[in-house]
């Protein structure tokens, strides 16, 4: 895939990956994390603790909105930084949209420099419960 | 759960204080990888040690936001079933969510890096939910190569206790 440039970008530009949540995969989670708690896998647990079944990692949905800029800007480009606040939970078992939008494209001390809004909704489009923003620079064309 | 007027003397002595000591996070190759496929990465660079070097990599890359694994060790008084961690004045709320996660990578960290992790509180607050009392825990870990003292990222964490 060609390499993504600076130039290329445009303000509103939407970029998005749709992620499946066994738990399976939050198991794999657990063991990549060393975040055991069981409220990620333990149906039981999870209802003690006020919780309608199991629920996606947070720190997995930060970790995939990470994973969604690494592979847009490519081998070249570098994030700056990324921040998702979690304001809701996502059950687990049911796919989940992990997108960005383009909010500004600047340069600063010759650096190419993209913001971006970033968030993790449900399928059902309803409910957006992982807002945040990014950072990340890119390499000018030619 | 508490029901606190107020945060308490120690807990306003833990703001802008260092959490324990600093641990050492070991970057292993099996590390890496367990974290790209629980992330769902298909690039080679994290899987393939010679496909990271074929890009320019010095060994095997971690992705963004991955920091090693600190070092279990049942002699160093860790127990097996972890759950109930942090200082007493945390445990007075014994149900933890993850409120926020604010990566700044800063340093390529690659298989075999050993790092020095130093987390200290940036604030505290309760706030009411709809499941009680909540102790809000903002805190920020600094992350630096043993090897030379170079800080390869930075990541903040808003934790939730109920």
């Amino acid at each position: 895939m060609a390499q993504l440039t600076w130039d290329d970008v445009t303000d509103g530009q939407e970029i998005s990956i749709v992620e499946e949540m066994s738990s399976q995969r939050l198991v794999i989670w657990a063991s990549a994390s060393g975040d055991f708690y069981q409220i990620h896998y333990d149906d039981s647990i999870a209802t003690e603790n006020n919780l309608t079944g199991i629920i996606v990692h947070g720190a997995l949905k930060g970790m995939i909105v990470g994973r969604l800029l690494d592979e847009w800007i490519g081998d070249d480009g570098r994030i700056v930084k990324w921040g998702v606040s979690y304001r809701g939970m996502d059950r687990a078992r049911m796919p989940l949209t992990v997108w960005g939008r383009v909010t500004k494209k600047y340069e600063d001390g010759g650096r190419a420099l993209v913001d971006l809004d970033v968030g993790v909704k449900q399928q059902d489009g309803t409910s957006e419960t992982t807002p945040g923003t990014a950072t990340v620079e890119l390499p000018r064309r030619g | 759960m508490a029901d606190l007027e107020d945060l308490t003397p120690e807990m306003k002595a833990a703001i802008g204080a260092e959490v324990g000591d600093p641990v050492i996070y070991e970057v292993t190759t099996q590390g890496i990888r367990t974290f790209a496929r629980a992330v769902g990465y298909t690039n080679p660079v994290y899987y393939d040690a010679d496909a990271a070097r074929a890009k320019g990599h010095r060994d095997l890359l971690a992705p963004p936001g991955f920091y090693g694994m600190p070092i279990y060790n049942p002699a160093a008084g860790v127990s097996m079933e972890n759950n109930t961690s942090g200082a007493a004045w945390e445990q007075l709320y014994p149900r933890r969510l993850n409120g926020g996660t604010e990566v700044e990578p800063v340093e390529d960290v690659y298989a075999g890096d050993v790092l020095e992790a130093r987390t200290r509180v940036t604030n505290l607050a309760l706030r009411t939910s709809r499941m009680g009392q909540m102790l809000v825990r903002e805190a920020e870990t600094v992350y630096t190569r043993t090897s030379d003292g170079a800080v390869v990222g930075r990541m903040r964490n808003t934790g939730l206790r109920y």
